[in-house]
């Protein structure tokens, strides 16, 4: 059933026409929405499953990355609205990223293809149908004889395994290639194991993490299980907490949530983990101490920056703990010298007995050849030994550094083919484009690593006249014939569950089918775990070299939420602030405060970098947490198409880069850069304040000492010999005395009697928060908050109902810098300062504890926000429902809430249709609502599980007890507020002589 | 498979309305307040905006005696009533039932038509909420009873053409009946 509207709105300039010629009084326009016509569109044939306004959930998996969570897709009349994680899959166990929650973006992106093109000779593209795209495929692939290479981005699956058996039938060659798959480490490995799969990491069994440049909390490796791990054992638990360190030259979000950032040049932190290594196998008489001599401390201390005394300490540290954790690898650690840092940790891990333990090998983590192999295969592409290419779920001449002139080496083959479904630098430079399905309108599988795999099933009628490649390739056989004539499945779909016959077993397979796909796939609890032998190879380190003359080492690192630039024509992603930089819709370049002052910048200037492969100018950011030696740049956006919210976006660092040498890996971090003035400048499109506390205790922590003694965080300031808050003098004292029993008493005046309605509280545990914004992206997708783009947010417009803020602590005087994280959320006040001041009672309180916010009643005077002391009101200053949702974006827009006009304020309700519905559905059941019923959108998403909502007067709720922790305390309490969001204060590995170092009190 | 399953139960459906219908007839004519209303009627004489196929209540839920369920069949389940989807109307009109009069006849072949060219009959909204509004039809049944129906929408079982009785985008018209029933007030329980 659908509403459409006949007639659109009646505009200013038409309303004051038809007064004028009409007469006001004659004037009978409706000034309710409602008195327009409206039709109802009944279904032909009304679908079993789906039951007007009640939404359906799907199993399916995430194709984002290749991590291959497990999603619940919340559908409503045939619409997917909202992703969800899978509670049963062991990946991600409910929760989901950022990413993977914008999928939907890519679902209904206004971009995606209409259906296949095929480029003309004028060189513009023609739409053609299904069938005829499909024989031009086929012809092509016959005729090319086997000249035939494929490059394939997705993940190991049913699909892929097809793809591969498909090419080789055809005599083609195939390659499979993800832009971050970590080959330093898989090199790595077969040296010291002889065997190239990557281990699991167990972050939830490490007491002490020491990371060598890998990011695992934004993109290397499986980042919600490692933060789910992550947030377990760092997270504060039973009196004590893991310790994290991180060791590389620029505080990305992970380093910001360990405890120490070791800061070492570019390059060095394998001298530090060999000098590690040498500490801990001399003092366990381990064999390795005399081919590591070399790299004792007082031997590597001049090259890292490091004393010995504080490499000896780091080792002793990391012995101590046990079991212990350390990893390598990723873009931001992936210089020339990358194999031998991941050799030297897998050494470290070796010596301090943590193989098996935390090392978990056996799991068959998702295989791919890698740069290496693309990289060779682009050189057989500039030779002309290729007639076609076919690149699916990839996007090389984007992702591939531009100095390896692999554009150049594209066009040599004749013929090209993309599948995919938005227009990308590498479709662009195509002949013929079959627009794939998306993940959620096909049918597919992934299967992340061993004992993992998850289907994936059409929850939606294709929103674009896509075909998944799998059919295209079965299509394409029949025509070709020879060896491909085999593969004669009459779909991609009958072909998978031929595939899946064999697991299920044909016995009753069609019920065993229909059960996994409920489920979303076949989990087995564990993978078996396997200790391998170690080669016992030396390992010798190199200092790697970098290109170029410049001043300063450029390291690209991948954005959190860009990933390879896969993300950036998603709005959501766009507009949810970078977590460290907290700058939306835009790129920059990272420059540590004393080379600003050095070269005379200021933050928005605009600085033209030059490599030998290449310039960029590119807008500064001034930021204390990368190295004075480095500048540091995001990957993801300087697309030069990929649809309307992407293309001409800002600038990737990989137009500084040159191409591998051959070793199997890209390096990214091997390009010296000098930097030039232009004198240009371009503000800079950040979301954050002041980037101090200054004593305002918004995100409060104590030392780890404290808090497992269970002390509050007030006793642990005083304890630490610090006030708590500044003192009255005696004057003030006396003229407050009683003043706040008297305002409390007054909150208690009103008309509501002490009743059994419940009451909505929520606790945050910021121990276990690490700023990754997943919540920030749920809360977008739950509660239709528009988008509003760079040029609002310079006005801050921005409407982000919950952020991350994120505070700077320390970074001066030689102490360390530090950052602190919170989620903000309207904190439904006790005693809220925005309601008194509503002139139209707009703002007021329910009865059941909500700070409610009448959206039809306001009347837009903005009192509330300039009275709310936490800012998390937003202001709708423009039609932004009209340009936020481009169709067919808006099909995502949540049915339960409504979407906002022009002019009124809105803010977070604590999920209000997930309260009211679970109310609704308990009163139909004859019942009164569980504990834990209702969960939140960011509770629901946080993939730390540090977000717990519930009724505060029902003991059976989890939240009571999150909100009795010795560790809560309000935001602002001093205001006096009353607020419902309890914060658990964060704990800190820091000697409690060394705390008078904070400054957030 | 589905399809025929669904013709078929709506085939005993008919069955069993036509064998009430046939006994309601005979004790009709002994009263004059269920006076059965089957005459033709000119549709633009009529209150309330006049429908692609001239649907008529008056005859399915007064005469047939058809329960609301029946065609709105979520309104107890969901805060959506539900519109009826084609097969559901086709399930007594795809043979048996094609009207008594040459009016009736007409709009059900237009019925057919559309079925045919599968092309769903667009009706025009007639109770129309402001979106900023959230009515759960389904608690409010729960609480009045499955008959409750009419008092918003009137009693359309008298109605040949359905018109607006009650304004129910007038929020006083919502709060009077929370007010004398005692249910909250609360703007948070419909405004969110």
């Amino acid at each position: 059933m659908a509403g459409q509207t006949e007639g659109a709105g009646v505009d200013r300039r038409q309303f004051l026409k038809v007064l004028g010629t009409a007469g006001a009084g004659a004037a009978v326009l409706g000034g309710c929405s409602t008195e327009q016509v409206q039709k109802l569109v009944p279904y032909m044939v009304q679908s079993e499953d789906q039951v007007p306004g009640i939404p359906t959930w799907y199993a399916s998996t995430c194709a984002e990355c290749s991590s291959g969570c497990g999603v619940y897709v919340k559908t409503r009349e045939g619409r997917p609205i909202k992703l969800e994680g899978n509670p049963d899959h062991p990946v991600n166990a409910g929760t989901l990223c950022s990413r993977g929650q914008a999928g939907l973006q890519g679902l209904y992106n206004p971009d995606r293809l209409t259906g296949p093109m095929a480029k003309n000779a004028a060189g513009t593209w023609d739409a053609i149908k299904w069938d005829d795209a499909i024989a031009r495929f086929a012809a092509k692939v016959a005729a090319a004889q086997g000249e035939f290479a494929v490059i394939n981005g997705y993940g190991p699956s049913t699909f892929s395994s097809l793809l591969t058996a498909w090419t080789s039938a055809v005599g083609g060659f195939i390659t499979n290639y993800q832009t971050f798959s970590r080959e330093p480490e898989r090199l790595a490995n077969q040296k010291t194991w002889g065997r190239t799969d990557l281990p699991l990491y167990d972050f939830a069994a490490a007491k002490h993490i020491v990371s060598f440049g890998a990011d695992y909390l934004e993109t290397w490796g499986s980042p919600v299980e490692q933060q789910r791990g992550f947030a377990a054992s760092h997270g504060f638990h039973d009196g004590t907490m893991a310790r994290a360190v991180f060791v590389g030259p620029r505080m990305s979000l992970t380093a910001a949530n360990s405890d120490e950032w070791v800061s070492v040049p570019a390059g060095t932190e394998a001298l530090v983990a060999l000098a590690m290594a040498q500490v801990i196998a001399s003092s366990k008489g381990n064999s390795a101490a005399a081919s590591l001599a070399d790299y004792a401390p007082d031997k590597v201390a001049s090259q890292t920056g490091l004393s010995a005394q504080k490499i000896t300490a780091l080792a002793q540290a990391f012995a101590a703990a046990s079991p212990s954790l350390a990893v390598a690898g990723g873009v931001g650690a992936q210089h020339r010298g990358a194999i031998e840092l991941c050799e030297a940790v897998n050494l470290l891990n070796d010596v301090a007995g943590n193989i098996g333990q935390t090392v978990k090998f056996g799991a068959a983590l998702a295989e791919s050849e890698g740069y290496g192999s693309v990289e060779a295969l682009f050189g057989r592409m500039g030779k002309g030994e290729f007639q076609v290419v076919l690149v699916h779920d990839s996007n090389p001449l984007y992702t591939l550094p531009r100095g390896g002139n692999f554009g150049a080496s594209f066009a040599k083959v004749p013929f090209k083919v993309s599948t995919a479904a938005i227009l990308d630098e590498t479709a662009a430079a195509c002949d013929l484009i079959l627009p794939s399905l998306h993940g959620y309108e096909r049918w597919d599988d992934l299967m992340p690593r061993a004992g993992v795999r998850g289907l994936m099933q059409p929850v939606v009628e294709p929103v674009r006249n896509g075909m998944h490649i799998g059919d295209v390739v079965l299509k394409a056989s029949k025509t070709i014939g020879g060896a491909a004539a085999a593969f004669n499945a009459p779909t991609f779909e009958a072909y998978l569950k031929g595939e899946w016959q064999k697991t299920l077993g044909a016995n009753g397979f069609d019920d065993s089918w229909r059960e996994t796909l409920g489920k979303g796939g076949v989990f087995a609890p564990s993978a078996p775990v396997e200790t391998p032998k170690a080669t016992g190879a030396a390992v010798s380190y190199t200092k790697p070299a970098f290109d170029g003359m410049g001043d300063y080492i450029l390291m690209p690192y991948p954005s959190m939420q860009y990933h390879d630039g896969r993300g950036a024509n998603k709005p959501w992603l766009l507009e949810n602030p970078d977590p460290i930089t907290k700058i939306t819709w835009q790129s920059w370049v990272e420059m540590h405060p004393d080379t600003a002052a050095k070269i005379d910048v200021r933050e928005g200037e605009i600085v033209e970098l030059s490599s030998p492969h290449g310039k960029l100018r590119a807008q500064v950011y001034i930021y204390p947490g990368v190295r004075p030696d480095t500048l540091a740049m995001p990957l993801g956006l300087g697309h030069t198409e990929y649809g309307r919210y992407a293309k001409g976006r800002g600038v990737t660092p990989l137009a500084l880069l040159g191409g591998g040498d051959g070793n199997g890996f890209l390096p990214y971090l091997s390009t010296k850069v000098s930097v030039a003035l232009t004198g240009d400048y371009h503000k800079v499109a950040r979301v954050d304040g002041m980037p101090r506390q200054l004593g305002r205790g918004i995100i409060q922590t104590m030392p780890l000492a404290y808090a497992a003694k269970g002390m509050t965080p007030e006793e642990s300031y005083k304890a630490a010999g610090r006030n708590f808050a500044e003192e009255n003098p005696e004057l003030e004292q006396k003229a407050l005395e009683g003043w706040r029993e008297r305002q409390i008493e007054q909150t208690q005046v009103g008309d509501y009697e002490p009743t059994d309605m419940p009451q909505w509280g929520m606790a945050v545990d910021l121990s276990r928060c690490t700023g990754c914004s997943a919540c920030v992206t749920a809360c977008y997708a739950e509660n239709n908050i528009p988008t509003v783009g760079e040029e609002q947010v310079f006005r801050r417009r921005e409407m982000s109902w919950m952020r991350i803020e994120r505070y700077w602590e320390g970074g001066t005087d030689g102490e360390q810098i530090q950052a602190r994280f919170s989620p903000v959320m309207c904190q439904h006040c006790g005693a809220a300062p925005c309601e008194p001041v509503c002139p139209v009672y707009a703002s007021y309180h329910t009865p059941d504890g909500l700070n409610g916010q009448v959206y039809n009643r306001c009347v837009g005077t903005r009192y509330c926000s300039n009275n709310c002391p936490f800012k998390v009101r937003y202001f709708n200053w423009l039609k932004f429902t009209d340009v936020a949702w481009p169709e067919p974006l808006n099909l995502q827009l949540n049915p339960e809430v409504v979407t906002r006009v022009r002019g009124v304020m809105e803010k977070c309700t604590f999920c209000i249709q997930r309260i009211r519905g679970a109310q609704h559905t308990a009163i139909l059941e004859n019942r009164s609502v569980r504990a834990g019923e209702i969960v939140t959108a960011c509770a629901q998403a946080c993939p730390s599980g540090a977000i717990k909502f519930g009724n505060v007067k029902d003991p059976a709720d989890e939240v009571v007890k999150w909100k009795g922790d010795r560790r809560g305390y309000t935001m602002l309490e001093a205001t006096n507020v009353r607020p419902s969001v309890t914060y658990l204060a964060k704990v800190l590995h820091v000697e409690p002589a060394d705390f008078h170092g904070a400054e957030e009190r | 498979m589905r399809k025929r399953l669904f013709l078929g139960l709506g085939v005993l459906a008919i069955a069993a309305v036509a064998t009430l219908t046939l006994f309601r007839r005979g004790s009709a004519q002994q009263t004059t307040a269920g006076k059965p209303v089957v005459a033709a009627v000119d549709p633009a004489s009529l209150k309330g905006p006049r429908q692609p196929i001239f649907f008529r209540h008056d005859i399915h839920v007064g005469r047939n005696q058809m329960q609301c369920q029946y065609c709105h069949y979520t309104v107890g389940v969901s805060n959506e009533p539900g519109i009826p989807s084609m097969q559901t109307c086709m399930g007594c009109h795809f043979l048996y039932v094609t009207g008594s009069t040459p009016q009736n006849k007409a709009e059900i072949a237009k019925l057919n038509v559309a079925w045919q060219s599968k092309t769903p009959v667009q009706w025009v909204r007639v109770h129309t909420l402001a979106r900023h509004v959230h009515f759960p039809h389904s608690l409010h049944i729960k609480a009045l009873g499955p008959q409750a129906c009419a008092t918003c929408h009137g009693n359309v079982a008298r109605m040949a053409q359905v018109f607006k009785v009650n304004n129910v985008n007038n929020m006083g018209f919502c709060i009077n009946c929370h007010i004398e029933r005692k249910v909250s007030r609360d703007c948070s329980q419909c405004h969110f």
